[in-house]
């Protein structure tokens, strides 16, 4: 069965523990290359992991090198089974280029999140860019090639190309759906749903982030310029404890990745995080705080917003 | 001395030196960068002895290695952004502040959790362990070519 050959594979990969030091040693360098950007490290970074989107950006640019060199792949076909007039050699060529670009884009965002990833999932992100990477070299050439009129070496490298960059797709797809990468990690549970007393009131602190659990679901109480938010314990980008969390500019920060949420809305300001945090509605009566999870209806697109007349005092 | 009693002594010095730093005055340019100086060739030298040699030792006794080396790549970013930071403007003790709590975070977690758990790894090997850590940070703080490569690495990040 594929699905055994597929897994085989995988965890073959996911097992090759020398790959934490080249991991490592990358990760370390790309630390210093976004470290050169200076105060532009943190916005670029922001843009690549799609934090402006949502969610990443990497998996939208894949789609173009897939989408383009399959067009190529179908293209050459036709022209070597019933060679056509010119118009089929430009638009395969046309095709690679465009796929080598997106490619390149992809590769960048994906290092991007890659460095942020944990174990097993980072040794097979490695084994995916590696992968990928040799496709984009292949393309590359291929599109040389064609520039020079040689496209019978041009499809071939094209089709070993087409080849990796489908192994490789294998891996990214199991680095979503099997390690999560990227997929939203915050508790999705829509309790409590009604107001819950959780603490006094006078237990809560000014900018000093309180985890409470209510109803089995992590609650992290943050008093911030007299204003009491109440967010989701579970980080959203890998799921790190938010009850360990702290303030910064006004901003709740993840104390694995350091990702930024707004006390608000719960909405990621920087990333690697790209989804918001959990929201609920705060109030206080009798001098406990009392919290429910936002309701459904009140999501908005850029999160769970809290109602702003309840949550002020 | 027992590697995590090493590790917990120089977490101390790294304390300390924050502790100074978040003392000093928006006046006090000079202080402050020779502080960080200082900073940024005890933290190169606390993360490659944990990287280096107490992470691969401990690994079959802890899951919080990955955890752990995240945090040090957050140190390691919010450090750049504190040496770019104006020594002499208002922002400085907010990043200086953003940098504690990260580190706070870290080392606290590491006493908290990881070392309890390096226990397990027995006396004697915590100990051997130690008196290697304890000569590579001595090495690592006073080798002229770790000196020189850390010495540029900050000076291109201050200046980035």
């Amino acid at each position: 069965m594929i699905s055994q050959l597929t897994e085989r594979a995988a965890r073959l990969v996911e097992r090759q523990q020398w790959l934490n030091k080249p991991g490592y040693k990358l990760e370390h360098g790309l630390a210093f290359a976004f470290g050169l950007a200076g105060a532009r490290a943190r916005p670029l970074q922001n843009l690549l992991q799609g934090v402006w989107l949502g969610h990443p950006l990497h998996p939208v640019l894949t789609d173009l090198p897939l989408g383009a060199w399959t067009a190529a792949l179908v293209l050459d076909g036709v022209d070597v089974v019933a060679p056509r007039p010119q118009g089929f050699r430009q638009a395969a060529q046309v095709a690679v280029g465009l796929g080598v670009v997106g490619a390149a884009g992809a590769a960048v965002t994906g290092l991007a999140d890659w460095q942020h990833t944990h174990d097993d999932a980072r040794r097979l992100g490695m084994a995916h860019g590696a992968l990928n990477t040799a496709a984009l070299a292949l393309y590359g050439l291929s599109w040389l090639d064609r520039h020079r009129g040689r496209h019978g070496r041009a499809r071939l490298a094209g089709t070993v190309g087409y080849g990796l960059t489908m192994a490789s797709s294998q891996l990214g797809g199991r680095l979503v759906f099997r390690h999560r990468v990227g997929v939203d990690h915050a508790d999705s549970r829509l309790d409590p749903r009604t107001f819950v007393p959780v603490l006094a009131e006078s237990e809560l602190n000014e900018d000093s982030p309180t985890l409470v659990e209510c109803a089995g679901v992590p609650v992290v109480l943050v008093r911030h310029e007299g204003r009491i938010s109440a967010l989701g314990g579970d980080c959203p980008h890998l799921g790190a404890p938010m009850g360990e969390s702290w303030l910064y500019k006004g901003e709740l920060v993840c104390p694995w990745h350091g990702s930024r949420f707004d006390l608000q809305s719960g909405a990621a300001m920087t990333g690697p995080a790209t989804a918001p945090l959990t929201c609920f509605q705060s109030r206080v009566r009798h001098g406990q705080i009392e919290i429910r999870r936002t309701p459904p209806a009140e999501v908005t697109t850029r999160g769970r917003t809290l109602i702003a007349a309840e949550t002020t005092r | 001395m027992k590697a995590d009693q090493v590790l917990i002594e120089h977490h101390d010095v790294l304390r300390g030196l924050l502790k100074k730093l978040g003392a000093t005055t928006d006046e006090q340019g000079a202080t402050r960068r020779k502080l960080l100086d200082e900073l940024v060739r005890e933290l190169g030298v606390h993360v490659r002895i944990e990287d280096e040699l107490f992470y691969p030792a401990v690994q079959e006794v802890t899951p919080l290695l990955a955890i752990s080396q995240a945090e040090h790549r957050a140190i390691d970013d919010q450090l750049a952004v504190v040496l770019r930071t104006d020594t002499a403007g208002p922002d400085f003790l907010v990043e200086l502040e953003m940098l504690k709590e990260t580190l706070d975070h870290h080392a606290g977690e590491e006493e908290r959790v990881m070392f309890p758990q390096s226990h397990a790894l027995g006396e004697e090997a915590l100990e051997e362990l130690g008196i290697k850590m304890k000569a590579r940070q001595e090495h690592l703080r006073h080798s002229t070519v770790t000196q020189l490569l850390r010495a540029a690495k900050r000076e291109v990040l201050r200046h980035a």
